[in-house]
């Protein structure tokens, strides 16, 4: 089992060789105290070219577009409170599927609404990222959101990148403010 | 010194190993309106000494599963010191009068016992329901964490959240995360009508 720290870049497929499935959980509580709004966080991947961007809507996938045209990334579907045990979302890549003009996929994290519900990750009981190798269900990675981002609003929990015809991981646990729009714009994309 | 934000958590012994001694202080002021009725006419007859409003600071020593373990770790105007003896309360404010903290406890680090991970800090208003008080009668509401040692105002967190209708507030936690103590701008309310209500969240 690895754990990775913040920043930490490790071979996926070089050193594990059947490496193929990849599953991104995210979970967290529901709010223990009336009167606020529920907590609704959101994890959306974009599938990044070698210029760093989006090709299009299509590589953008969220509540509102849930698998990619390859079917290799596939979005579980929306929670928009937290209910249940374990991973509330989920996104799942199956590596060997990933279109060729793909360089890397980035998995972020966003508090859908955080501006208007005056939320941040550190209101939210219990918040938290996992990376899982889909095969074997050994953790790569996880990321308390809640301890170590408690002022943020979004962040990259991860980037999946070709590099020399591997795939390698970047654990790269920066912040980000403004919500998904903004955050689409960083790929190329143009809110709508 | 740290302005801290609703939500915010921040470190306190891992950047200062050496911090072993505590004060956190909490502060509110009363607005024009904390009178329970009379309103426009009392005030213009010269009536205007407003009903003095009653908050009291308590602090509940919660165990790893968030739980009060026992009656004795809270901490308030009638149990002034914990157990342990590493939490001390300086007693009742009963007017709120005064600039700077109206209540502040003391809190020895190293004296906290291994199965408290939690010290909450919560402020309700004594006999809200009988005065008809509420903490959108309260101003400038802060909770602030001090270095004994040196009296160093290591964080403060102003309650600036519209809190009309709650009659109890969640100010902040001191809490162990690994091996280290943290502080966490909590700001959260509730409508819980007194102490014994707000403790019950944690039995």
């Amino acid at each position: 089992m690895i754990s990775l720290a913040k920043g930490q870049k490790i071979d996926l497929t070089k050193t594990n060789p059947g490496l193929t499935k990849i599953m991104v959980g995210l979970g967290w509580d529901t709010n223990k105290y009336d009167g606020g709004h529920a907590f609704d966080l959101d994890a959306v991947a974009f599938l990044v070219n070698k210029d760093g961007k989006a090709d299009g809507d299509g590589a953008f996938i969220f509540y509102n577009n849930k698998q990619d045209p390859s079917g290799s990334v596939v979005y579980s579907g929306d929670n928009r409170t937290g209910e249940g045990v374990g991973d509330d979302e989920s996104i799942k890549i199956n590596l060997t599927g990933v279109p060729a003009d793909v360089d890397k996929i980035a998995i972020c994290i966003n508090i859908h609404d955080a501006d208007t519900r005056s939320q941040n990750f550190g209101q939210v009981s219990n918040a938290y990222v996992r990376v899982v190798n889909d095969e074997t269900g050994a953790e790569l990675m996880r990321y308390d959101l809640g301890e170590d981002y408690s002022v943020e609003t979004g962040m990259v929990a991860a980037e999946i990148y070709r590099h020399s015809g591997e795939w390698k991981f970047n654990a790269v646990g920066s912040g980000f403010q403004g919500g998904l729009a903004s955050l689409a714009a960083t790929y190329g994309l143009s809110a709508s | 010194m740290i302005n801290l934000q609703k939500g915010q958590k921040i470190d306190l012994t891992k950047t200062n190993p050496n911090l072993a001694k505590l004060m956190v202080g909490l502060g509110w002021d009363a607005t024009e309106n904390s009178g329970g009725g009379g309103g426009l006419l009392k005030n213009l007859l010269g009536g205007g000494s407003k009903t003095e409003i009653d908050c009291d600071a308590s602090v509940l020593l919660l165990n790893d599963k968030g739980k009060l373990a026992k009656n004795e770790n809270l901490v308030y105007f009638g149990n002034k010191t914990s157990p342990c003896g590493s939490i001390r309360h300086s007693g009742d404010n009963i007017t709120g009068h005064g600039d700077g903290d109206d209540e502040q406890i003391q809190v020895d680090l190293n004296r906290i016992p291994k199965d408290v991970h939690r010290l909450v800090f919560v402020v309700n208003i004594y006999k809200c329901v009988d005065r008809k008080q509420h903490f959108g009668m309260i101003k400038n509401a802060f909770i602030r964490v001090v270095n004994s040692a040196n009296n160093e105002e290591l964080c403060k967190f102003n309650l600036s959240d519209n809190y009309a209708g709650k009659t109890a507030l969640i100010a902040g936690e001191v809490y162990r995360h690994n091996n280290d103590w943290k502080f966490a701008a909590l700001g959260e309310a509730t409508t819980d009508p007194g102490l014994e209500a707000l403790t019950r969240r944690y039995l």
